[in-house]
């Protein structure tokens, strides 16, 4: 049994009818649908959608997430162009776009990051708002790059967990391999806004949290949100912990003091999520 | 017959246990009422009622789980 301040609300409006068809339509896969997201009502009846390019299978097989693990699919050569319509569809004026991490392919994804942007930015306007979530492109500097080259409004990277629980949580992934991903943008472009995310209830201790929040922070990472981790399914690791709201905002005034220029944190709130 | 029926709740998610209903059979309900709470793996939802009208039937007990797109209830 979940606490209660958990429970959403399943709205049955027009506006999760038009999101739910319009993703159909193209084809396109989305995080809120793929990762069982529970906000799915609440966004997609504001028409917000968060989509997973290059595929909708993972390289990686992380302990906390349902994205399916195994042979990677061919790159659609036209799911740029497909998401920039459904945008221009959904009328949506700010978009996040991430994928799952592609470890078969020469530029991890990068080059199809890069072509999504630049797809939007041409099709829906220089104005709309772009955040990319990418994956760590094993660090490649050149995969960077090449994501900030196309402009996006932020760049995102999520540690997800601390470092202690990696071995469990993110299996093939690497703490400082991650840091040092965000550390890279600030290095290529100190103008990005850089942003991370953790989930809680993990395992994790409050210093722990905070030790991360501290990495963060030296790799110049300006935006934070931290959310409540829920099992999508018995496959999955367990919930240790389930956090207060309260605790959610003790962390919350712990990140501005440490310099974070935008904190979300709540226990619904995930990496994508933005209240109002 | 207005049936109300388990709304899709995410990739691979085939079911759903109701946890509670928030009226009787013979109640009268308004649209957007919360009806029923429905729990999946990851999350608790409320779920409102799609139409007024009067709960005729509930047709999964609490505690039984349900698929996706099975009816839950008949409203008319």
């Amino acid at each position: 049994m979940q606490p209660s301040w958990l429970k959403r609300q399943i709205i049955l409006d027009s506006g999760v009818d038009i999101t739910n068809r319009v993703i159909k339509e193209f084809g396109l896969n989305t995080v809120c649908y793929s990762a069982r997201c529970p906000n799915i009502f609440e966004c997609f009846s504001k028409k917000r959608a968060t989509f997973l390019i290059l595929g909708n299978c993972c390289s990686r097989n992380c302990g906390f997430c349902s994205i399916a693990r195994g042979r990677p699919q061919a790159v659609d050569e036209e799911e740029p162009s497909k998401i920039a319509e459904a945008l221009l569809l959904l009328g949506l004026r700010r978009v996040v776009i991430t994928s799952v991490t592609r470890d078969d392919m020469a530029d991890g994804g990068s080059g199809h990051f890069k072509k999504t942007i630049e797809t939007i930015r041409r099709v829906v306007g220089r104005d709309i708002s772009i955040e990319v979530l990418v994956p760590d492109f094993r660090g490649a500097d050149k995969a960077i790059a090449r994501v900030i080259e196309a402009g996006p409004d932020i760049f995102g990277h999520n540690i997800e967990t601390v470092p202690g629980l990696y071995a469990g949580i993110r299996p093939f992934s690497d703490y400082a391999r991650s840091i040092g991903v965000l550390r890279r943008v600030k290095q290529i472009c100190p103008t990005m806004a850089t942003k991370s995310s953790l989930m809680l209830g993990l395992g994790e201790t409050e210093s722990e949290v905070v030790s991360v929040m501290k990495d963060l922070r030296q790799a110049s990472c300006d935006m934070l949100a931290l959310g409540q981790y829920l099992r999508p399914s018995p496959a999955q690791v367990e919930v240790r912990e389930f956090l207060s709201p309260q605790a959610f905002l003790r962390f919350k005034e712990i990140a501005y003091s440490l310099g974070f220029k935008d904190v979300q944190s709540a226990p619904l709130v995930r990496s994508s999520y933005r209240e109002g | 017959m207005p049936e109300v029926k388990m709304p899709d709740l995410g990739e691979g998610i085939t079911s759903a246990t109701v946890s509670m209903w928030y009226f009787s059979e013979g109640d009268s309900v308004s649209r957007d009422d919360d009806l029923v709470e429905l729990v999946t793996d990851k999350a608790t939802f409320n779920m409102p009622s799609p139409v007024s009208g009067r709960l005729t039937k509930i047709l999964v007990n609490e505690g039984d789980v349900a698929d996706i797109g099975t009816a839950l209830a008949i409203i008319e």
